[in-house]
């Protein structure tokens, strides 16, 4: 019974997608696709939970002592770009590293700055240099002695994680419970069944209800606006009623469609696509707090944020692999980068990367039409603004989906609204010379740039940001 | 007003015909071409009725709306794998270069966005361009991404004369090094066969090359030859060079058929040298031009006096004004027999003003006959110009071809002499009149080979085609001029499989270049890894054994583009030819007096034909006639009404044996009487093997050439030209967007200018009544920036180069010939030509045959017109015409004058065309819906209104619909589809972006820091771009000058483009 959760997420993703196919409008495709298949996608997963289906992931090595879990997490922060436990990355593999030398304080003060140790002479420290290539290692005096201690602990506590285990009491494979299809046949069942009872029911009660009001009641005198309706009802021609209830009928199918479908009609907020390679903004801009200009470096300097080159990702990745979450295998979406890349992790060489390198395919999730020019140079440095003011909290999308709608409306909104900082910009420093010479003279055409507080606030809308050519050329 | 000249800018106007008062009164000049479309579909038996346009209405909605259900389609992006450090996607970089298309060799600016080279600019260090480029050049970058290139090295095929199969290289550098070693061993000659090369790299590897294979000989052919100078020099100095003119010092300059502001020589680098010196402002001076031609050139057109001259008799002018000269400076005048007829006392009048001017004028001819060009020298020996207009210490090397060596060589090889001859950049199956005896002696050799980057005509007569780079992947230096070294870098990386001819040189002559040590610092060259290119290190290693630069320098060079020496002092050469022994020779060039003269020439554009295919060329209207896509026979008015021909006719034009057949004719004022003129460069056969736009545009004139005096001759006396049965269109802008005889061009002579400098600059009245409140922006002392423009009338030669320039930066569609004929043009910038009659012996020609706005009083309508030409029609069968040779023109730029109050914005019903706060008449594409009521409204006619998807459409193949095609394409200014107008935007994209940049950088935008592509590209700096609101900007200070005033002032429109009054030095008549 026991199925890998990556295995059959394939099939609850698929089984999803055909899912909204078949409920959701091309509209709610679009703009909610990521929600409703969230929504759906948990609701099969609680079912498949229901049915007591093994979906817990790898189990962990050995738990860790408090001391040793401190060390884990100060290694985490500084070591894990160069080294690794179990294989050896920029520098040398740290299983059993406490074993290969000397004593535990020569490993803190190498640890600690081992620049200073080889300066000193020690013997072992220049062996230990020479032997990995003469790569110098960083040096980390910012880390107390207490501190390295906490990781030379985790370095003992620390155990290799268990190999997947077989499957359990030899579930025949291939057999009647393996095949997740049938699980999909038994839930349709069920949720027949379900929405059968339930109509059913509805169906008595609304019966019952209607048989209580069927009680003939005595007739009433009509009142004033009956008698009214009646005369109107013989008076009017039914062909004129009917045609102008259709006409109503359909001018107003015609504004609803016009206001939620031509009005949105190509835009993707929520569009949340599959990437070639699953790189998560949540762990490299949220968990680790990598600044977004780290990799998206022209966003200061040019109108695109560019997606990084994959040597950007190298940077990091050759010695990042990820081995322990993925038991001593290197994590199957870094690999897609050296396959990138046709790089050999266990030959690096230098920058060097092999022959045949293949580029990502992206899927490109922001797309402004041609005639519309969006410069990031202009908001991210010019306006100072935050990446999240557009694209929303990137740091907390695991998979990152269009925030904004993207809609010149909300353009046009922002630059109602944002101001202008003519103070301390010298470019604005004309007008603002002129604003502060037109102080108090309510008359002026300058007066618009002050609040009824007498500050001076000029919003980019004033500043001719609304006019078509400042994005359309 | 007293002094209104009146204006014209062709024929149909002048006369008033009936096509042209039809034409003349719709903005848009045909109704929607549905039935063309119903047409095409006849196979679906549709017919042009209302109720089938409203099924194919209703159908395609309903299309739309289906296709509108699909999903959005995924868009992928694919970044660099490992990203170029100096590459930031979005931002251009630019490389210094020069330019590879004639051997001129301009130094030039290329813009690169993401690797891929999208614009050429010139290159400021360079004294060649000088910062501008001609329309030739810029129109080059396209030549880049020609699906016509071929995609590697090629050998035609056996059995079908079109085709060509494409190689290894290491299989063609194994045969040609077999044969090569072959004819070595067997003592065999061996040719290369290139136009001039001044590249001291390129020369050395030539040398490499004689030095392997002993026998070989290096021949120069320069397709337009300039022999003659180089013989004549030879002959009177002992310096067989072409001199440095230097227009900037020239006060009077007196030109005998030299176009030099057109095609002669070093154009764009004189066009900016006499525009120096025609600076009015603060000058006591102003040069003069006096030039005597037989074709409108461009400098003829801008000449202060334009001189009509049979070009056959060009010899009794030149030795008429040594005459005059040697008298005035007391030496003996030549015994010559003045049988010809000269143009009154232009001869008298231009040996006056030069000999006033002595020693800082210059006299030039565009002949090729060395007899002639030696009289010249002699000229400007007794003027003293030798050491300060002309400098042969620093001398040119643009051209070294000297023809007789080239007739030797042809002789030759149609004989059977050599045994391997090489085509490096020449096509002299195409560009020389003894084509068929070239192509013949090909077949005669044992080893032929063509560098040539398209399989053109030479290359298909060659055994191999060892396909060469395009200059812009390409390695090199060049020595335009003596002592300024031009370099060229490669700005991609080859777009094909091809390599550069100089390497494959190397390769056959077995030459290694030592890749592992720099030769300037002699170490190693630690990354080997990368692939550091062959040529790139034998040019450094060249240039460390010349020791003129180290290496810091060396990439300070190439980063600058150039090497600048410093310049030799001048000397006065020794004159040392006897006139008097050439005077036999000089009689024997006159031609016969009575018999028409065809003059050979290159016009501004498809210069030698070598850009023949680059739509770009092709659809830029000729200055002097706005024909485009065709070459035609020029004639004059005379003429054409003495064998009853007209425009739209055809004509057979006979020289010996040859004759080109129905070829069009076009009528032009100023042509001379009793010649006739046909552009070189055309009739090339383009995209082999299909009939695609390109089979043969215009017919090839070559064949046409002759020799005279061992010469290259393009003065053919004795033409036949007989009216023949075809008719034909010309694709000819010349009235459309007519403006109907409005106050438009204003000029003053310079006598009246140093009075008062508002002279001819009459303002109207404007009407005051406005819709409008004055804007911010205009006020004094705003803080917002005012965008505008100022061109100077007096500096515009009209050469076009701002025409292919703003097309190239804002994705200007090409519309092809059928479109240019149908008044859909899309240039955004296009240059008005008008003409008027020069009053020559107080006879007002003009008065008498104009019909103004005001024809007898009345309004013309189309009525009272028809009425008129009726009149004029019988009038004029008995006039001669012979007046129409002397004719006076001015080139006026016009685009969108972004006015004020713009008369395009009021009419828009969906708001598509919109004010901004700066003064930009903004066009917002996405907006419009064509209603084209803003094209009808605009009084300047610079609306342009996009018919077709030009970029996604067969029926345009030029450069938008091919990937390769769209490489060039600027990815910062949107492509527009059809159904929408456009016009001038002031290149927003650049302002935008300079905007951006100041914004980030925290400073403030300078007045002058933004600069139009127009502008950028104009050689004579007569376009001035910036913000008047900055007091300091150059802008600002010519929209305070006197001469400033705008275009139709009288409707208030307040544009931001003001024209400042042309200027000629002529002397007041008092008539």
């Amino acid at each position: 019974m026991c199925i890998k959760y990556f295995n059959i997420e394939i099939f609850i993703d698929i089984f999803a997608d055909s899912l909204e196919m078949s409920f959701f409008s091309h509209k709610h495709m679009v703009k909610n696709r990521n929600k409703s298949h969230m929504q759906v996608k948990s609701f099969l997963i609680a079912f498949l939970l229901f049915l007591n289906l093994n979906l817990s992931a790898q189990p962990a090595g050995k738990p860790l002592g408090p001391e040793a879990s401190k060390g884990e997490a100060l290694f985490k922060a500084n070591c894990t770009s160069c080294h690794s436990m179990s294989s050896k990355g920029v520098g040398p593999a740290l299983q059993g590293v406490v074993g290969r030398h000397s004593s535990e304080e020569w490993l803190v003060k190498w640890i600690r700055n081992n620049e200073k140790l080889r300066a000193s002479g020690d013997k072992e420290a220049i062996a230990v240099f020479n032997n990995n290539g003469q790569a110098s290692m960083n040096v980390f005096e910012n880390l107390s002695e207490a501190e390295v201690k906490t990781i030379i602990t985790y370095f003992k506590e620390w155990t290799p994680a268990a190999p997947p285990t077989p499957p359990v009491g030899g579930t025949p494979q291939g057999g009647f419970f393996t095949d997740s299809t049938l699980y999909i046949l038994l839930f349709l069942i069920v949720v027949l069944i379900v929405v059968l009872l339930i109509l059913r029911k509805t169906k008595n009660s609304l019966k019952a209800t209607a048989n209580a009001l069927d009680e003939p009641e005595e007739a009433e005198e009509p009142t004033n606006f009956q008698k009214k309706i009646a005369e109107l009802k013989k008076r009017s021609n039914p062909t004129i009623v009917k045609l102008l209830l259709t006409v109503l009928i359909l001018g107003g199918l015609a504004t609803y469609g016009f206001i939620f479908g031509v009005t949105e009609i190509a835009v993707q907020q929520g569009y949340a696509p599959e990437q070639p390679i699953k790189f998560s903004h949540k762990i490299h801009a949220g968990e680790y707090k990598i600044d977004c200009k780290y990799c998206h470096t022209t966003t200061e300097k040019s109108k695109q944020a560019s997606i990084p080159g994959l040597n950007t990702c190298m940077n990091c990745h050759k010695g990042v692999q990820a081995r322990d979450k993925y038991n001593g295998e290197i994590s199957p979406e870094i690999k897609k980068i050296y396959a990138a890349m046709d790089y050999d992790p266990e030959k690096p060489n230098g920058e060097q990367y092999g022959p045949n390198p293949q580029p990502i395919k992206w899927v490109r999730i922001h797309n402004l039409p041609d005639h519309a020019v969006f410069n990031h140079s202009m908001h991210v440095k010019g306006a100072q603004l935050s990446c999240q003011t557009c694209h929303g909290p990137i740091q907390e999308m695991a998979v990152v989906e269009q925030y904004s709608t993207l809609q010149m409306g909300w353009c046009i909104n922002c630059h109602r609204e944002s101001n202008i900082d003519v103070e301390n910009n010298p470019y604005y420093e004309e007008l603002h010379a002129k604003i502060k010479a037109e102080k108090g003279n309510a008359n002026s055409p300058y007066s618009k740039y002050y609040t009824k507080e007498g500050k001076i606030n000029v919003t980019a809308a004033q500043n001719g940001a609304l006019e078509c050519s400042k994005c359309h050329y | 007003m007293a002094n209104k000249q009146l204006y014209w800018k062709g024929e149909e106007e002048l006369l008033r015909t009936k096509e042209f008062l039809a034409a003349q009164k719709n903005e848009f000049n045909e109704a929607l071409p549905l039935d063309e479309v119903f047409a095409e579909n006849e196979t679906l038996g549709l017919s042009s009725n209302r109720r089938d346009f409203l099924k194919f209405f209703g159908f395609s909605v309903a299309a739309v709306s289906l296709a509108a259900c699909n999903k959005t389609p995924v868009r992928n992006v694919i970044p660099y794998l490992v990203k170029p450090e100096e590459i930031t996607p979005g931002v251009a970089n630019y490389y210094n270069s020069t330019c590879g298309i004639c051997s001129v060799g301009c130094g030039i600016n290329v813009k690169t966005r993401e690797g891929r080279p999208i614009k050429i600019d010139g290159n400021y260090h360079s004294p060649v361009s000088k910062g501008a480029l001609c329309a030739t050049g810029q129109a080059s970058v396209l030549s880049l991404y020609d699906t016509e290139r071929l995609a590697g090295p090629a050998r035609p095929n056996k059995d079908s004369k079109e085709k060509f199969d494409i190689l290894e290289w290491s299989k063609i550098d194994a045969e040609v090094t077999k044969k090569l070693t072959e004819i070595q061993a067997a003592g065999g000659k061996i040719a290369i066969v290139t136009p001039t090369i001044h590249s001291p790299s390129s020369l050395s590897v030539i040398n490499d090359f004689k030095t392997k294979y002993t026998n070989t000989v290096h021949v120069t052919q320069d397709a337009v030859s300039y022999s003659g100078i180089l013989q004549a020099n030879r002959d009177s100095f002992g310096k067989q060079v072409v001199p440095t003119y230097r227009f900037e010092k020239a006060m009077v300059v007196v030109s005998f058929g030299a176009d030099y502001l057109g095609t002669w020589l070093s154009s764009t680098e004189y066009t900016n040298g006499w525009a120096a010196a025609r600076k009015v402002e603060g000058n006591n001076k102003m040069s003069r031009t006096i030039q005597f031609e037989s074709n409108l050139s461009l400098s003829g057109t801008n000449a202060d006096y334009r001189f009509p001259m049979k070009s056959s008799q060009e010899a009794i002018y030149v030795t008429a004004l040594y005459n005059a000269l040697a008298q005035k400076a007391g030496v003996a005048q030549l015994p010559m027999v003045q049988t010809g007829e000269l143009a009154g006392g232009a001869i008298k009048q231009s040996a006056d003003a030069l000999w006033n001017e002595k020693g800082s004028s210059l006299v030039i001819s565009g002949s090729n006959d060395p007899k002639i060009q030696t009289v010249i020298n002699g000229i400007n020996i007794l003027l003293t110009n030798y050491g300060t207009t002309i400098d042969l210490d620093n001398h040119s090397n643009q051209y070294k071809g000297i023809d007789a060596e080239f007739a030797q060589f042809t002789t030759d090889l149609s004989n059977g002499a050599y045994q391997g001859v090489i085509f490096w950049n020449t096509n002299p199956v195409y560009n020389s009149a003894s084509s068929a005896a070239i192509a013949a002696g090909i077949k005669k050799t044992k080893l032929s080979v063509s560098f040539a980057t398209t399989a053109d005509e030479t290359a298909l007569e060659c055994q191999y085609i060892a396909t060469d780079n395009h200059y812009l992947e390409s390695w090199g230096d060049s020595e335009p001029l003596a002592g300024s070294y031009h370099f060229m870098q490669p700005t991609i990386t080859p777009v094909f499989d091809t390599r550069q001819a100089q390497e494959s040189l190397l390769v056959w002559a077995g030459v290694v270049v030592d890749k592992s040590k720099d030769p300037f610092t002699n170490k190693e060259i630690l990354n080997q890894n990368k692939d550091v290119d062959m040529y790139y290190l034998y040019m450094r290693n060249l240039w460390a054994a010349m020791g003129i630069v180290g290496d810091e320098a060396f990439n300070k060079v190439l980063h600058d583009g150039v090497h600048i020496m410093p310049s030799k002092a001048t000397t006065v050469p020794a004159f040392s030819v006897a006139l008097n022994s050439i005077v036999a020779d000089l009689e024997k060039t006159i031609g016969k007096k009575d018999a028409m003269d065809l003059i050979l020439y290159q016009n501004i554009s498809v210069k030698d034909g070598a850009l023949n295919n680059n739509p770009w060329v092709q659809e830029m209207p000729d200055p002097m006639s706005k024909v485009t896509w065709d070459n035609y026979v020029s004639l004059p008015k005379a003429f054409a009404m003495s064998q009853g021909i007209e425009n739209g006719d055809t004509v057979n034009v006979t020289v010996g044996n040859n004759t080109l057949k129905d070829m069009p004719v076009y009528i032009q004022p100023g042509q001379s009487n009793m010649t006739a003129g046909i552009a070189l460069g055309y009739g090339r056969k383009g995209k082999l093997g299909q009939k695609g736009l390109f089979e043969s545009i215009g017919q090839n004139a070559f064949p046409f050439v002759s020799t005279q005096n061992g010469t290259q001759n393009l003065v053919i006396n004795g033409v036949k030209i007989v009216k023949s049965e075809a008719k034909y269109v010309l694709a000819q802008t010349q009235t459309h967007h007519s403006i109907e005889g409005r106050d438009l061009v204003r000029e003053t002579t310079f006598d009246k200018y140093h009075k008062d400098p508002t002279a001819g600059n009459n303002k109207p009245a404007p009407h005051l009544y406005t819709l409008w409140e004055t804007k911010e922006y205009k006020k004094e002392g705003a803080p917002n920036h005012h965008w505008a423009m100022a061109i100077d009338l007096n500096s515009c030669t009209g050469c076009g180069s701002c025409v292919v320039s703003c097309s190239i930066e804002n994705n200007v569609p090409v519309v092809g010939r059928e479109e240019v004929r149908r008044r859909r043009e899309m240039h955004w910038i296009r240059i008005d030509r008008y003409f008027t009659f020069e009053n020559r012996n107080n006879v007002d020609y003009t008065k008498e045959l104009f019909l103004s706005r005001d024809y007898e009083g009345k309004n013309i309508t189309k009525e009272t017109g028809l009425e008129a030409v009726d009149k004029l029609e019988a009038k004029n069968k008995d006039a001669q015409f012979l007046h129409w040779e002397n004719v006076k023109v001015v080139h006026q730029p016009m685009m969108c004058q972004h006015c004020g109050q713009a008369p395009c914005e009021t009419v828009c019903p969906v708001l598509a065309t919109t004010h901004s706060s700066e003064g930009i008449n903004q066009m917002t594409y996405n907006r419009c819906i064509g209603t084209k009521y803003c094209a009808n409204n605009c009084p300047y006619k610079v609306r342009r209104f996009n018919w077709f998807r030009y970029n996604d459409n067969d029926k345009f193949d030029f450069h938008f619909n091919n990937d390769l095609g769209k490489m060039v394409i600027n990815p910062d200014v949107t492509v527009r589809t059809r159904g929408v107008m456009e016009k001038c935007s002031m290149c927003v994209q650049s302002i935008q972006s300079a905007k951006i940049k100041a914004k980030r950088e925290r400073k403030q935008l300078g007045g002058n820091d933004v600069k139009t592509a127009c502008q950028r590209s104009c050689p004579a700096g007569a376009i001035v771009f910036g913000d008047v609101n900055d007091p300091n900007s150059e802008i600002a200070k010519l929209f305070k000058n006197e001469r400033s005033y705008r275009v139709l002032e009288e409707l208030n429109t307040q544009t931001a483009v003001k024209y400042l009054t042309k200027v000629r030095n002529v002397e007041e008549t008092t008539a």
